[in-house]
C-alpha cells in the first residue's frame, strides 16, 4: 500500500520545477495556459452534462428545445420509461453478463497463460509465443474473420462475444513481463517443497500479480462495456442478442423505429414518445456507469498505459 | 517424480496417431465436417458439436416435414444419440492423445482410450449411416438426401485412430515400465498451453483459410467448387472496371487523407502534457487530467449520441441561438458534407487527447531533475527548459508512437466513420475499413472485399515491418 502511494505521488508531482520568477510575458503565458484547460475540460464535461439535463427535464420543455444550460421541472420519468422500450432491457442483461463472464475469463486465461508463457521448460516455448504474438501484428481482414465466425456457428450466437475473447495476446504478454519481475526464488523454493505448477500459480504467483491483473480487468471490461462492432457484425439477425451500444446506434438511427417499439410497449403517453428524450436517456444509461467507476479506476488505467510503453 | 533425462523417441507411429486425433478434434467444431448433416435440410452451419448438444438445432428447418410425419423424429433422435456417441469417442481419444507425451506406463495405460474412443465413434459412424438410409427412404423432394465429406473425414480417422492404437498396443513392450504415472515437464506444460494456442489459432490465423474466397465466383450461401474458381479476376477487376476503380480511389483518398491529418497532428499530446505539467496546483492537472481522459472510454457510439445532442437540428447549438440570441436556426450540422476530415480528425481529438498526453505526463515525471537544476544554473528559462531538457526527453516516446502510427496508416478503424457516416457525407468520410464493410456486410460482395481486405492486410504488415526496421536503423531499437 504505502509502496503503491509513493509512485503515485511520485505521478502526480510532475511540475517541472520550481516556480518561476513571474515576470509579465510569464503571468499571460501561465493565464493563457489555465485558460486552455479550462475550455477543453469543460468541452470534455458540457456535452454529458446537456444530455444529462435534458433527460431530467420536463419532456415538453426539451421538446419546445427550451433546456439549454439549467434543467427544468426535474422528474425521473425518463429512466422509468425504458423499461417499456422492448429490448432495451435484454440489451442491459446482454452488456452487463458479457462484461462480468468475458472479463473474468480473460483474466484467468491471460494470468495462467502468461504464467505458462513464462516457463522455458516448455516444449518449443519460444516458438508458441512468437506464434501468439505475431497475432497481434496482422489480421485477416473483416470478411474472412466474419466467415470464419460464421462458419464456426458463433454468429447468432451468445458465445461469439465471449469465447474469441478469451485468448488476448497483448494481455498475455503484460502478464507474462510482470511475473518475470518477479523474484524467481519464490517460486523455486515452493517447487523444492513440492508444489506442482499450478499450486505454484494459485498459490503465489496469482496472489503477487494481482495489480496487473487489475489493470487487464478494467481494460477488458470496459472493452466488453463498449462492444458495437462484434455485435451489429455478428449477431445482425438476432436483435435479443444486441449490445447495448449497438441498440443505442440502431435507436439514434431510427427515431421512427423507436417510436413504432414505443407504442407497440402498451401505456405509453405522449411525452414518452418522445424519441429524443429516449435516445437521450439510453446514453446516459450507457454512460453513467463508466463515469461512476472511472475516478476509482483511473489509476489503473493510467497504470495500464505506462505499461504497454515499458513493454513497446 | 523422477527426473526423465531420456529423449523420447520421434516415432511416427505416435505422431501419426495423435495428428488423427487432433484433426478429428478440431473437425468437431466445424459446420462444414458434420458427418451427421444427412439431408440438405440440416442446416449448413450445425457442426458435429451442436447437433450433439441441441437438438433444437439440429431440426430447426425441419418442423413441417416431421409434423408431417415424412420423416419420422426417431431418424433425429438416432442423428443425436450417434453425435453424441461420436463426440464422445472423440473426447476419449483426445485423453489418451495427452497421455501419449507421459511416461511409458502412462503411454501405456493411455492407448485403452483412443481404443475404446474409436470403436465408440465408429459405432456413431453407423448411426448415422442407418439414419441417413430412413432419409433416403423417406420423400427425396422434401428431404434431399445428404453425404458431407465429413462422413469420409471420419471414417478415415476413426480408422486410423483405430489402426494405430491397436498397432501401439500390440507392440513389443521393450522399455521398462515405471512406477508411477508420469510426465515430462515440458509436455506438461505445453498440454496446459495447447488449449490458449487452440484458441488463438482458430480465432487468428484459421482467418487467413478465408482468403480463398478471393479467388472464386462466391456469393453468400453458395459453395465453393472448380466450376466458380475464377483465379484473380477480382484482382484485375477492381481496376478494369471503371465504377470501382473510381470508389477505390475514393476510399484511399479519404483513408491517407484522415491518417495524414492524424499523423501531422500527433504531437499535440505532448504539447498538452507539457502544457499541463507547467501548471503547479496538483489538484488543477488531476481534475484536467480525470476529464480529459474519459471520453477516450467512452465507445464512438456514445460520441456521436453527444453529436447529435450538441449538433442536430434540435440540439445545443440552435438550441442556444434560438434561446439567447435569439436567432431562428434549426440546421442539422452533422448533415453537411463540408470538412469532413477536419470534422472526423477534431472528434479524434476530442476523444484521445487527454488519453495519448498520459504516456508524455508519466514520461515528464520520469525526467531525472538534475537535467532542470542544471538548466537553471545555466540560466535558462521555462521555455529554454521546455525546449532543451523536456522535448529532447520525450522525443524516443513520440517517435516509437509516430512510427507505429505511420505503420498504421491504412487502419483508420470501423467504429468512428461508421457512425457519423450518412447518405449526404458518403462520400467524404468512407475509409478503407469502412468500405470493406459496406462492400462485403453490406451488399454482400464476399469476394472484392476479401480482395480488398487482403491487400490491406499485407500492405499493413509490410507497412510494420518498414517501420521496425527504420527504427533499428535509426535508434537501434525495434518497436514490435
Amino acid at each position: 500500500m504505502s509502496d503503491k502511494a509513493k509512485k503515485m505521488t511520485k505521478v502526480r508531482h510532475t511540475s517541472t520545477g520550481p516556480r518561476y520568477k513571474s515576470s509579465v510575458g510569464d503571468k499571460v503565458f501561465m493565464t493563457l495556459n489555465i485558460t486552455f484547460f479550462v475550455v477543453f475540460t469543460f468541452l470534455c464535461i458540457f456535452p454529458f452534462y446537456y444530455l444529462f439535463i435534458n433527460t431530467i427535464s420536463d419532456n415538453d420543455l426539451v421538446n419546445r428545445g427550451v433546456i439549454t444550460l439549467l434543467p427544468k421541472g426535474i422528474h425521473i420519468k425518463n429512466y422509468l420509461a425504458l423499461q417499456n422500450v422492448s429490448d432495451f432491457g435484454n440489451s442491459v442483461l446482454i452488456t452487463v453478463s458479457r462484461t462480468i463472464l468475458g472479463t473474468a475469463l480473460m483474466v484467468i486465461a491471460s494470468g495462467f497463460a502468461g504464467y505458462l508463457t513464462t516457463k522455458r521448460k516448455m516444449w518449443h516455448r519460444s516458438m508458441w509465443y512468437r506464434l501468439l504474438v505475431i497475432t497481434m501484428y496482422f489480421n485477416a481482414g473483416l470478411v474472412p474473420w466474419y466467415l470464419n465466425m460464421l462458419g464456426l456457428g458463433l454468429t447468432d450466437n451468445y458465445w461469439g462475444y465471449i469465447i474469441p475473447g478469451i485468448v488476448a495476446p497483448y494481455n498475455i504478454i503484460l502478464v507474462k513481463t510482470y511475473i518475470e519481475s518477479i523474484p524467481a526464488e519464490l517460486e523455486e523454493s515452493a517447487t523444492i517443497d513440492g508444489a506442482t505448477n499450478i499450486q505454484v500459480f494459485t498459490k503465489i504467483i496469482l496472489p503477487l500479480s494481482k495489480p496487473i491483473l487489475a489493470t487487464i480487468a478494467v481494460f477488458g471490461a470496459v472493452g466488453n462495456w463498449n462492444s458495437f462492432q462484434d455485435s451489429l457484425i455478428l449477431m445482425a439477425n438476432s436483435p435479443n442478442l444486441y449490445t447495448l451500444q449497438h441498440r443505442l446506434y440502431v435507436y439514434l438511427n431510427s427515431s421512427s423505429n423507436l417510436a413504432n417499439v414505443m407504442q407497440s410497449g402498451g401505456q405509453v403517453t405522449a411525452a414518452m414518445l418522445n424519441t429524443k428524450v429516449i435516445q437521450y436517456t439510453i446514453s446516459m444509461v450507457t454512460i453513467i456507469p463508466i463515469m461512476l467507476v472511472y475516478p476509482f479506476m483511473q489509476r489503473y488505467f493510467e497504470e495500464g498505459i505506462m505499461l504497454g510503453a515499458v513493454k513497446g | 517424480m523422477p527426473l526423465e533425462k531420456k529423449k523420447t523417441r520421434a516415432d511416427a507411429l505416435y505422431i501419426l496417431h495423435r495428428v488423427a486425433i487432433l484433426l478429428a478434434c478440431a473437425a468437431v467444431f466445424y459446420p462444414g465436417f458434420n458427418p451427421g448433416r444427412i439431408t440438405t435440410q440440416i442446416s449448413r452451419y450445425t457442426s458435429l458439436l451442436t447437433s450433439c448438444v441441441s437438438y433444437h438445432a439440429l431440426v430447426g428447418n425441419l418442423g413441417r416435414v416431421l409434423s408431417k410425419g415424412i420423416v419420422q423424429a426417431g431418424t433425429f433422435y438416432l442423428l443425436m444419440g450417434a453425435s453424441i456417441m461420436m463426440v464422445v469417442g472423440i473426447i476419449l481419444a483426445a485423453v489418451g492423445g495427452c497421455m501419449s507425451v507421459g511416461n511409458n506406463l502412462m503411454r501405456r495405460k493411455g492407448l485403452r482410450y483412443p481404443l475404446i474412443g474409436s470403436m465408440l465413434m465408429a459405432g456413431g459412424l453407423v448411426g448415422i449411416r442407418v439414419a441417413y438410409t430412413q432419409i433416403v427412404a423417406a420423400d427425396s423432394n422434401r428431404v434431399p438426401p445428404n453425404v458431407s465429406m465429413g462422413f469420409y473425414l471420419f471414417i478415415v480417422l476413426t480408422a486410423l485412430i483405430l489402426l494405430t492404437s491397436l498397432a501401439l498396443s500390440m507392440r513389443k513392450q521393450d522399455e521398462p515400465l515405471e512406477e508411477k504415472l508420469g510426465m515430462q515437464e515440458e509436455y506438461h506444460l505445453f498440454l496446459l498451453f495447447l488449449p490458449f494456442l487452440a484458441l488463438a489459432f482458430v480465432f487468428s490465423y484459421l482467418p487467413l483459410w478465408g482468403w480463398r474466397y478471393a479467388f472464386f465466383d462466391y456469393t453468400a450461401g453458395g459453395t465453393l467448387s472448380a466450376e466458380n474458381f475464377v483465379g484473380f479476376k477480382w484482382f484485375t477487376y477492381l481496376f478494369r472496371n471503371a465504377a470501382t476503380r473510381r470508389d477505390l480511389f475514393r476510399v484511399l483518398r479519404n483513408t491517407l487523407a484522415m491518417s495524414s491529418l492524424g499523423i501531422i497532428t500527433s504531437w499535440l499530446p505532448m504539447l498538452f502534457a507539457i502544457l499541463l505539467t507547467q501548471v503547479n496546483s496538483r489538484r488543477f492537472r488531476r481534475i484536467v487530467q480525470t476529464f480529459t481522459t474519459v471520453p477516450n472510454f467512452l465507445g464512438w457510439v456514445i460520441v456521436y449520441a453527444v453529436a447529435l445532442a450538441i449538433f442536430s437540428t434540435d440540439g445545443f447549438i440552435n438550441s442556444f441561438l434560438n434561446n439567447f440570441l435569439h436567432i431562428d436556426a434549426h440546421t442539422n450540422y452533422l448533415m453537411s458534407n463540408s470538412h469532413m476530415w477536419i470534422k472526423m480528425l477534431l472528434w479524434g481529438l476530442w476523444k484521445g487527447l487527454g488519453w495519448s498526453a498520459i504516456i508524455y505526463i508519466s514520461s515528464i515525471s520520469g525526467i531525472d531533475p538534475a537535467l532542470y537544476e542544471a538548466a537553471t544554473m545555466d540560466g535558462a528559462g521555462r521555455f529554454r527548459k521546455i525546449w532543451n531538457v523536456t522535448i529532447p526527453q520525450l522525443m524516443p516516446t513520440f517517435f516509437v508512437l509516430l512510427l507505429m502510427s505511420i505503420a498504421g496508416i491504412l487502419s483508420n478503424g470501423l467504429d468512428q466513420y461508421l457512425v457519423f457516416s450518412n447518405a449526404i457525407n458518403q462520400n467524404a468520410i468512407e475509409v478503407l475499413d469502412l468500405y470493406v464493410y459496406n462492400l462485403g456486410i453490406g451488399s454482400g460482395q464476399i469476394p472484392m472485399s476479401t480482395v480488398v481486405g487482403m491487400a490491406k492486410s499485407i500492405i499493413s504488415v509490410v507497412l510494420l515491418f518498414g517501420a521496425n526496421q527504420a527504427s533499428k536503423a535509426l535508434r537501434g531499437e525495434s518497436i514490435i
